[in-house]
């Protein structure tokens, strides 16, 4: 893979890349402040006691498959591990702080 | 002085086979400690390209000199990883294999504890092992450019043309004096409905016209010796008998006739032969079986007989490939009434009865009319243990043949449509038309009217004669699952029965190429997807039936890739052999010949005179092409002078050692 | 970037593609693999565990990937999508797209710092969209090659990547390029895709939460799964009773595919014997019409799955709906019996069939009747196309299984190096492998 015959700097590219993206740049915006939204909610229903989807789901009033979706996320980045389960239903907690 | 050892130990969790068992973490840090060892490292999936690449990286950049990895069985991925070792620039023998998961964690899935602990033991005993390995060179020997098929059926004429039209030589071999196998006896064929013979004779020219393939036909092996690259094999063929000139003359004058096994016993034949129009070698045969001396008359002369003169010769050949193909299954005297019911036939037996018949002709059988005929599925094939009665090694046929079901859809459409009067019952358990076009003779089958009926492998139909007075010879009983398993009866004029696919009688090949076979007798492949068609035994190549149920297309499939494993194997004209043979310490060796008369090979091991010091001394020298590492000499040398390279005795004792250690002096190690 | 002159052009890096590249590659033939996705591994790497061996799926897939981009005969395009073929001298010219990875491959060191720094979520599809990736992400722990790829298409363009990467390997810089590969011989290994989930819209796939696919399953029963467990997707429960509907996309003239897909009778056996192993107290049903175990030790397979109490039931299902709690309720006409019933699982698992992946035409070839390449030689030449010189490896040719790929793979193989040497002139013994 080449580079551009032109080198230009970072900013210029990124900027030039924006305005041709304009359209994704502008969902995406809106999609990391609901996917913040989202992670910082279920994070506080969760910081103290392990919950399982459904009840996750019920106190942040989201489906609960988005929740799952959301939750595998920060499983597999590390935001949240696995306690146990309840009945049929495994128990999600937030992660420690990372020193 | 000697280099600082640095051992690299790696325990895999096999995406889980492993690590759900074995504690491999704890392997992983108790092995930290073992003497010599540098690091010591799990992985998810060790064989992954991300798992090679960190071992490479600590062969380069913290020095690591041995390496130990415990994961699956080293049948499976040890060549892997001596790749690895050896792109990272070590000897690829300075890597030892410890097999985690067929040795502990498979078979000790109840016990965490217990299977851990297993695992540092054998982890411990491979490093230890490890401190003592050498650096070793495979053995390299020229190799045959030249491979033997044996089979002149469709997947090995396919093979053999493969092969040849590459450069290489063949020699192809077939035990009956043409060629085309099964494929010839058939007539029309699926998906396409083009005839068998024409497909046939298209490749047969090929194979004929090759200057690469040598054809023995009457030839069967009696011999072999060797080993891949290097294998030498006894043929021995049959007179053909006749010759151009007196052919004709001899098969109108023999007046001896068998029945001919090309129509299933439907017709006679005579001894001097040929199957059918078209047929390769077109030079008549003599079927030396059941020709037995018999005088023949040739214009009222003196009667004379023929005499077979076999030939024995020798080929060297640097791979074998075995296309031996299938019988189909012979039911056995009174299943589903065969062999007490003439009304009772297989489906071959209907395909050639069809065949001899004449265009236009009404179906008939044994003269009488056909007006309802059942085919019945599954028969020879998927028998249920306990249920069935075992053949005569005690087995069931428990395994699917794969090609009856559309093979018997094909011949209810073509009945349909030649005959649309004729009532038409297809008995079944599940209708396995998986190949692409295959489902359309299902469809028409239906779309024809074809009945049906449902049955039950733990209650198979039952035919028996019908009462006498009756409209038909034979009567049918099933418990139907499509109609909520109602008692059906069906009179009926003929009745099919849809035979599986067995292995041809080749147990003296089996034995003399040393290859397995499966449960369900069939040849065995090393793994069906690592090495689909290669054996255990290298340079011995599967394609075919021989292998198992198959149809035509996925014959020639299989055929063309043992052929570009021939290809990728003496393409080079080398081949490697792996370095574990015996080798002799000459200062330690004084020539008693234990080792000579334990030896079990012929010409691995031998005594030579020396002369040393004006002296001569005899001592043992190994030949390690015809070596197979077995250690025989080694157990039996007084003076411990011999050993099998990668596996020596002090090896041994180092891993009997590690082995043998209190778990609590493992771990605080 | 300069043309390339092979003897091979494998199109396609999945288990076939892979199997027929290393096959020619080790004959001494020089070839390119031309990948769509970021890696290469198709669909069996994302698989669990494989029919009838129960082999772990990484355990045969990943080193034959490692093998693909170690040798020294073959040259590895991934992110490439084939654009035209066209007739050129004694082979073909293949007009070849490098999609933008906007990662420098040369510099990426697969760290996945650029991963944990990117601030987007997405679905993942090699978790069929049930598990997540960032929007720059190497696309899984196996992958090869293992270097990050950024999907323009959810990316914020905040640059954060840019600024972590310790070895400057983003590079916003890069743009589509063509380029074109020469070849004697081309061979198709285009592969499958599952038939649509909500094809069929009595079974309410892709609308009923818990009613899935066969390689969603895959994955929850595939150690770096979405859930490292097998939950259902519609609220995270632990399946107790799981259902599959069989030929749930294939013998189904409604949906235009008459034909067999030859493996989902094999995927949802295997699929419920590891189910069983993960879950043990899990009741599992299967139904079908036909069971078709064909393949060498299937039918013991199915035997076995019976022996260990899967529960095989005969019928035809008609339509699935859901209880308030998302729990399918299959409606089933049992045939052995003559009766409806309506019995409620916790999952569903539709067996899809089989559709390819790639229009034939896109390589100048006809369609057979079922969508899938025509092969105009079946009992003969298993693995010509109507083209000369191009051949076809895998489910590009019809829905089949691995073990079937694996071996049509070498039939190509053969097939394309006995064209190739009767093209160029090669002998076997003039060309020598140069192994690492």
């Amino acid at each position: 893979m080449t580079t551009q015959q032109t080198p230009q700097s970072r900013g210029d590219m990124l900027k030039r890349l924006r305005e041709q993206h304009a359209a994704t740049v502008e969902r995406t915006q809106v999609l990391l402040r609901e996917q913040k939204r989202v992670q910082q909610e279920i994070c506080k229903v969760i910081r103290d006691t392990p919950k399982s989807v459904p009840e996750i789901a019920a106190a942040v009033n989201m489906p609960a498959n988005e929740v799952l979706w959301y939750v595998a996320s920060f499983k597999k980045y590390g935001l949240l591990v696995e306690k146990g389960m309840c009945a049929d239903y495994p128990l999600y907690q937030k992660a420690e702080e990372k020193k | 002085m000697p280099e600082k050892l640095k051992i690299g130990v790696y325990t895999c969790y096999c995406g889980g086979n492993i690590s759900h068992t074995v504690k491999c973490e704890q392997v992983a840090k108790v092995m930290e400690s073992q003497p010599d060892v540098v690091i010591s490292r799990t992985n998810m999936s060790l064989c992954s390209d991300a798992g090679q690449s960190q071992i490479e990286q600590d062969i380069k950049e913290l020095g690591v000199n041995r390496v130990v990895i415990g994961a699956c069985a080293p049948s499976l991925h040890e060549q892997t990883f001596r790749g690895t070792v050896m792109r990272a620039g070590l000897n690829p023998f300075l890597y030892h294999h410890i097999g985690l998961r067929e040795q502990d964690s498979w078979v000790h899935t109840c016990d965490c504890d217990g299977a851990t602990c297993k695992a540092m033991h054998l982890m411990a005993a491979g490093i230890a092992k490890a401190r003592h390995l050498q650096p070793l060179e495979p053995i390299r020997l020229e190799a045959e450019k030249q491979a033997l098929v044996i089979g002149g059926g469709v997947a090995g004429l396919r093979a053999a043309l493969d092969i040849a039209r590459q450069g290489l030589r063949v020699v192809l071999i077939e035990k009956s004096p043409f060629i085309g196998g099964r494929m010839a006896q058939l007539e029309a064929v699926f998906p396409t409905g083009e005839k068998a013979r024409d497909l046939l004779c298209d490749l047969v020219k090929k194979v004929a016209g090759h200057p690469n393939i040598k054809l023995y036909t009457q030839a069967e092996v009696t011999g072999v010796t060797g080993y891949v690259g290097n294998y030498g094999v006894r043929i021995l063929q049959h007179s053909r008998g006749v010759s151009a000139e007196d052919a004709q003359a001899l098969m109108t004058a023999c007046k001896k006739e068998v029945p001919d096994e090309f129509n299933y016993g439907l017709s006679q034949r005579k001894v001097i032969y040929q199957p059918f129009e078209g047929c390769y070698p077109q030079l008549p045969a003599v079927d030396w079986e059941n020709y037995q001396g018999e005088p023949i008359s040739l214009n009222g002369g003196q009667p004379i007989v023929l005499e077979d003169a076999p030939q024995t010769f020798d080929v060297s050949v640097g791979a074998i490939v075995v296309a031996t193909g299938f019988d189909p299954y012979e039911p056995r005297q009174g299943e589903y009434s065969y062999g007490e019911l003439k009304e009772v036939v297989t489906l071959p037996q209907l395909i050639r009865h069809l065949a001899l018949m004449k265009s236009g002709e009404a179906l008939t059988w044994n003269g009488h009319p056909v007006r309802d005929v059942a085919l019945i599925h599954c028969v020879g094939s998927r028998e249920i243990e306990g249920v069935d009665e075992p053949h005569e090694d005690g087995q069931v046929n428990n395994y699917c043949s794969r090609v009856c079901c559309t093979a018997s859809l094909h011949m209810a459409v073509e009945l349909h449509e030649k005959f649309p009067a004729l009532n038409i019952y297809e008995l079944y358990q599940d209708i396995r038309t998986y190949g692409r076009g295959h489902e359309d003779y299902y469809r028409g089958a239906l779309d024809g009217g074809v009945r049906f009926v449902r049955y039950s492998g733990e209650e198979r139909p039952q035919v028996t004669p019908a009462p006498t007075g009756d409209t038909h010879p034979v009567l049918l009983r099933v418990k139907d699952s499509l109609t909520y398993n109602e008692e059906l009866e069906i009179p009926v004029d003929l009745v099919v029965l849809a035979v599986g696919m067995v292995p041809r009688q080749i147990d003296d090949l089996v034995n003399m190429l040393k290859v397995s076979r499966g449960t369900d007798r069939f040849l065995l492949e090393v793994h069906p997807k690592l090495r689909p068609v290669e054996t255990a035994v290298n340079g011995v190549i599967l394609a075919g039936t021989a292998q198992g149920p198959m149809n035509i297309q996925e014959s020639l499939s299989a055929a063309s890739a043992a052929a570009a494993k021939v290809l990728t194997l003496l393409g080079r004209g080398k081949v490697e052999l792996p370095p574990f043979v015996a080798a002799v310490d000459a200062e330690k060796c004084n020539g008693t010949g234990a080792c000579v008369e334990a030896c079990q090979y012929d010409g691995a091991i031998a005594l030579q005179t020396f002369t040393e010091n004006g002296k001569e001394i005899k001592r043992a020298v190994v030949t390690p092409a015809n070596c197979v590492g077995c250690g025989a000499c080694v157990a039996a040398c007084p003076n411990r002078a011999i050993d099998v390279q990668g596996w020596t005795l002090s090896q041994y004792e180092a891993m009997v050692d590690a082995i043998g250690m209190n778990i609590v002096d493992l771990v605080e190690a | 970037m300069n043309n390339l002159k092979v003897d091979a052009l494998v199109i396609g890096g999945g288990i076939a593609g892979m199997q027929a590249a290393l096959d020619l590659g080790d004959q001494g033939f020089q070839v390119a693999l031309v990948e769509r996705e970021p890696s290469i591994g198709g669909k069996m790497i994302t698989l669990s565990k494989v029919f009838p061996t129960l082999d772990c799926c990484s355990c045969i897939t990943t080193p034959k990937m490692s093998a693909v981009a170690h040798h020294p005969n073959i040259t590895l395009f991934t992110y490439c999508e084939v654009q035209s073929i066209q007739e050129s001298g004694a082979g073909y010219g293949v007009a070849v797209l490098q999609k933008p990875r906007y990662v420098d491959v040369n510099k990426c060191t697969g760290c996945r710092q650029c991963e944990y720094e990117c601030p987007i979520t997405v679905p993942s599809t090699f978790d069929r969209g049930l598990g997540a990736y960032r929007a720059i992400r190497v696309p899984f722990s196996t992958a090869v090659p293992q270097k990050a790829v950024l999907d323009i298409d959810n990316c914020l363009l905040c640059g954060k990547c840019e600024k972590i990467c310790p070895v400057e390997a983003v590079d916003f810089n890069q743009q589509p390029e063509t380029f074109s590969i020469e070849a004697t011989a081309i061979l198709l290994a285009t592969g499958f895709e599952l038939t649509q989930l909500g094809a069929k819209k009595e079974y309410g796939g892709g609308k009923l939460p818990n009613v899935i696919d066969p390689l969603m399953m895959e994955r929850f029963l595939a150690p770096t799964g979405p859930y490292g467990r097998v939950l259902r997707p519609g609220d995270g429960m632990e399946p107790t009773t799981i259902a599959y509907v069989q030929c749930a996309g294939s013998r189904d003239q409604t949906q235009g595919i008459e034909y067999c897909s030859r493996v989902c009778c094999m995927y949802a056996i295997k699929q419920a014997m590891l189910i069983s192993g993960a879950l043990p107290m899990a009741e599992i049903t299967i139904y079908y019409m036909d069971i078709r175990t064909f393949g060498k030790g299937y039918e013991q397979f199915y035997q076995n799955a019976k022996a260990m109490g899967v529960e095989f039931v005969r019928g035809k299902v008609a339509s699935i709906r859901e209880d308030e709690k998302h729990n399918p309720i299959v409606k089933v006409e049992l045939t052995e019996e003559g009766r409806i019933i309506e019995r409620t699982h916790d999952m569903v698992i539709l067996s899809l069939g089989m559709i390819p992946t790639a229009s034939p035409s896109t390589f100048g070839l006809l369609p057979s009747s079922d969508g899938f390449i025509s092969l105009p030689a079946i009992n003969a030449s298993p693995s010509a196309t109507q083209r000369p010189g191009i051949f076809v490896t895998g489910a590009a040719g019809g829905p089949m299984d691995i073990v079937d790929s694996i071996v049509t793979a070498g039939a190509a193989a053969s097939e394309a190096s006995a064209y190739i040497r009767n093209k160029t002139g090669i002998g076997v013994a003039q060309r020598e492998v140069a192994y690492a």
